[in-house]
């Protein structure tokens, strides 16, 4: 096709040279001493996607959460009151932690050990011989954890001095607010262990550049023309936030099949508005660990949650208006699901085998190319925390 | 139940498949694609793919949540036609290298799962 050839213009480098072009260091990816201060100075200090306002839909709804980076389990749940709040899942008689299952509606939570007893709402109701403590009930209520929503999305924060969530987000919030998982009533979603920093993991989604090595056959809509390695149209950034707009390539080689089933999941999202969203074609990084894109065919979140220097844990989550309202619906969602995790397995090949080449010390430094520009912004922003908190601490950063 | 009366009307080409692809659950019908043959799965692909617009027609036209058991067969022959898509017609001669680490990201949760117990992939 005569226009595909002018349908790309590339992002000249010198307008993203204010992020820096220099070398990154390689410790930062692999170091457990830097890992160390990443946790207490980014994560312990970020807003942390954890959930969506679609898991707890009425009263007593509950989810468990697991946060490797604070040693922490939480517990968030909808008080009958209607307010969504989070809570340590801890009980504050002795520690036990109070709920082993992963999801589930209760309006009471007790622990087995002496059966104090908790509301959703996080107040002690009852504990066997509670008068020979000499304690309040509203001293003994759950531990609360700082939980604020956007666009359906749940976030929490371990700081107490954090700013609010909008705040925080920035101009981005309102974008947030018109992405499909803004109005998701429901989701799929798969998950993975993976031996590799949560950086390294998470800058594998921030760059175009491995797509037509990587995704040869699995990304192959993506990349073609003028635009052979499927750069994005533009990029954006605001505060520790970053975005892109993804290409649309005017002649993608969709195959038979592929495109069959692309046609089949239209109408449904068609009907719910979704098409007519201002940034389906967006790609939005929230600060560390999470990005939202708006393709409405096949919206979805990703966030690497870190467990060590060298292991982290990523969650896939499709967003989806109702349920399967139909079979076109349920097969067009399905195939979705697995399209995606085709793409994705693909990728975790790649960074576990970084992570492999970083771990030696080998390398002083790795590098990034303008257009692995939000890698790089990322790396700058965990770094002038990590920098600043070193020298708090009076350590060597 | 005779095996020629297990699926819909119109759809008795695909009566051979059922047993390999009339999978409940998402994770149990990605978890076959992986098991199964190359020659499983493109005789699946060459034999279904076809079928795919009449059986979702015919399928659109009725309720998910009552679906008779015929139907219900027929939608989770198309829903492991999807994943055999992608392995037949997008990743090819890929497909091999790829389905060890497909494995490690596990599905958790499906919109097709509804009412369906979870299975350990």
């Amino acid at each position: 096709m005569p226009d595909a050839a002018s349908s790309f213009q590339r992002i000249p480098p010198d307008e993203l040279a204010w992020l820096g072009t220099g070398p990154i260091p390689a410790r930062a990816y692999h170091d457990p001493a830097y890992f160390e201060l990443e946790r207490q100075a980014v994560f312990l200090k970020s807003w942390i996607h954890v959930a969506h306002v679609c898991e707890l839909p009425e009263p007593g709804c509950f989810v468990r959460r697991d946060l490797e980076f604070a040693k922490a389990s939480l517990l968030i749940a909808r008080g009958k009151d209607g307010v969504l709040r989070a809570f340590h899942n801890v009980c504050t008689h002795r520690g036990t932690q109070l709920v082993e299952e992963a999801s589930g509606r209760q309006s009471k939570f007790t622990c087995p050990y002496h059966m104090w007893t908790y509301g959703a709402d996080g107040a002690l109701l009852s504990a066997p011989d509670f008068e020979a403590f000499h304690l309040d009930k509203p001293a003994c209520a759950l531990p609360r954890v700082a939980l604020q929503e956007c666009g359906g999305m749940l976030f929490v924060n371990f700081d107490p001095d954090a700013p609010p969530l909008r705040i925080w987000l920035g101009a981005y919030a309102e974008r947030l607010e018109q992405m499909p998982a803004a109005r998701a009533t429901t989701f799929s979603q798969y998950s993975y262990e993976i031996d590799a920093n949560w950086k390294l993991t998470y800058d594998n989604f921030q760059e175009n550049y491995h797509l037509r090595f990587i995704h040869p056959r699995s990304g192959g809509a993506g990349i073609g023309g003028d635009n052979p390695f499927g750069y994005p149209a533009s990029l954006g950034f605001d505060g520790p936030h970053r975005t892109q707009r993804i290409w649309s390539n005017p002649a993608p080689d969709l195959k038979p099949f592929q495109r069959a089933a692309a046609m089949r999941g239209l109408p449904a999202v068609a009907e719910q508005g979704l098409l007519d969203l201002p940034f389906g074609r967006d790609y939005l990084a929230f600060f560390p660990n999470l990005f939202v894109i708006g393709t409405p065919t096949q919206p979805f979140s990703h966030t690497v949650y870190p467990i060590s220097a060298d292991r982290s844990r990523g969650v896939v989550r499709l967003y989806w208006v109702g349920e399967d309202g139909n079979a076109s619906t349920r097969f067009a969602r399905e195939y979705a699901l697995a399209q995606l995790r085709d793409i994705h397995c693909e990728d975790i090949a790649m960074i576990e085998r970084g992570q492999k080449g970083l771990a030696s010390g080998a390398l002083d430094h790795i590098h990034f190319q303008s257009m692995e520009a939000l890698c790089r912004h990322l790396f700058n922003e965990v770094d002038s925390r990590v920098q600043a908190h070193a020298r708090a601490l009076g350590e060597r950063p | 139940m005779n095996q020629a009366s297990t699926l819909p009307g119109g759809f008795s080409a695909l009566e051979p498949f059922v047993a390999q692809w009339g999978l409940s659950g998402t994770a149990r019908r990605a978890a076959q694609r992986t098991a199964s043959s190359p020659e499983a799965r493109e005789a699946f692909f060459e034999a279904a793919s076809p079928l795919l617009e009449a059986a979702l027609t015919w399928l659109d036209d009725r309720d998910l949540a009552t679906l008779p058991p015929a139907g219900r067969r027929l939608m989770d022959l198309m829903l492991s036609l999807g994943h055999v898509a992608l392995a037949v017609e997008i990743q090819g001669p890929d497909e091999v290298k790829s389905a060890v680490w497909r494995d490690r990201m596990r599905i958790d949760r499906s919109t097709a799962d509804q009412g369906i117990s979870s299975c350990s992939n």
